[in-house]
């Protein structure tokens, strides 16, 4: 019954949007947080593919490579939450109606972005690390675009290389 | 005047109750019986927005609202009070 009502609901009424918004607007958004995120995942992911098992290794030196593997593993975790943070607080918080009707793939960006960000969190995925960063760095050029500047690629100086998109 | 009104929520000030993305449903029913109380959640207009929180505190026909997170909320303590004619209606189901 309960499933048949929510059903009904769900189906019968047309949907509006309504806000819960979050923080005191101080106004001061960034998208640079998530792209050191995704860069800090990409490095960790490479760091744990090359790690070396061997299995007549002492001891001792197994017990370094998993306890190794098991501190990139959680500095992974904890930047994959910190770019999934970064980005739903730009898509609900600072991204508005009009920006979304302006950037017709925004929604797609977000959507995809946080989609491999959890991949990469949940497997040892190179290619899931590097879409998270290529969606979190087209958003991060929208970003600024809505702020009337122009955004530009320069090239990092970490161990990942690639780049990273700042403002002129 | 709207009776049923589905909406989505986006943002996170309601939680742990409303988290984000989840669908509410809001009725002006329950306050063409009775006035909106202390602790019930409304939805209600703050400018061309719509907003959803609690109800803590009302005085003199006005209704001071918080999300229920409060480290993370934008509500009365910033935008001040709510008037009745702006409140949409109560949150009566969390899909």
């Amino acid at each position: 019954m309960k499933i048949i009502f929510r059903f009904l609901l769900e189906k019968l009424l047309n949907e509006n949007t309504v806000y819960a918004h979050c923080d005191i607007p101080c106004g001061i958004y960034d998208p640079h947080q998530a792209q050191l995120a995704a860069h800090t995942i990409i490095r960790m992911t490479s760091l744990i593919h090359e790690m070396k098992a061997d299995i007549n290794a002492p001891f001792e030196q197994r017990k370094k490579i998993i306890h190794d593997i098991s501190r990139m593993t959680k500095v992974k975790e904890k930047h994959s939450d910190i770019l999934e943070e970064e980005m739903n607080t730009l898509r609900n918080d600072y991204f508005k109606e009009e920006h979304f009707k302006e950037y017709a793939n925004l929604q797609e960006l977000f959507a995809k972005a946080l989609k491999s960000s959890a991949k990469a969190r949940q497997e040892i995925d190179m290619e899931a690390a590097q879409d998270a960063l290529v969606k979190v760095q087209e958003i991060a050029e929208i970003f600024f675009k809505t702020k009337g500047v122009e955004p530009v690629r320069v090239k990092t100086v970490y161990p990942t290389g690639g780049e990273i998109v700042l403002h002129k | 005047m709207l009776l049923l009104r589905k909406f989505r929520v986006h943002g996170h000030s309601m939680e742990p109750i409303i988290g984000n993305d989840k669908l509410i449903l809001v009725s002006k029913i329950p306050y063409l019986f009775s006035r909106p109380k202390v602790k019930d959640v409304i939805a209600f207009k703050n400018g061309k927005e719509v907003l959803v929180k609690r109800i803590i505190k009302i005085s003199a026909g006005n209704y001071k609202v918080e999300g229920d997170n409060l480290k993370d909320s934008l509500d009365s303590r910033s935008f001040g009070s709510v008037s009745k004619t702006d409140i949409l209606g109560k949150v009566i189901y969390i899909f």
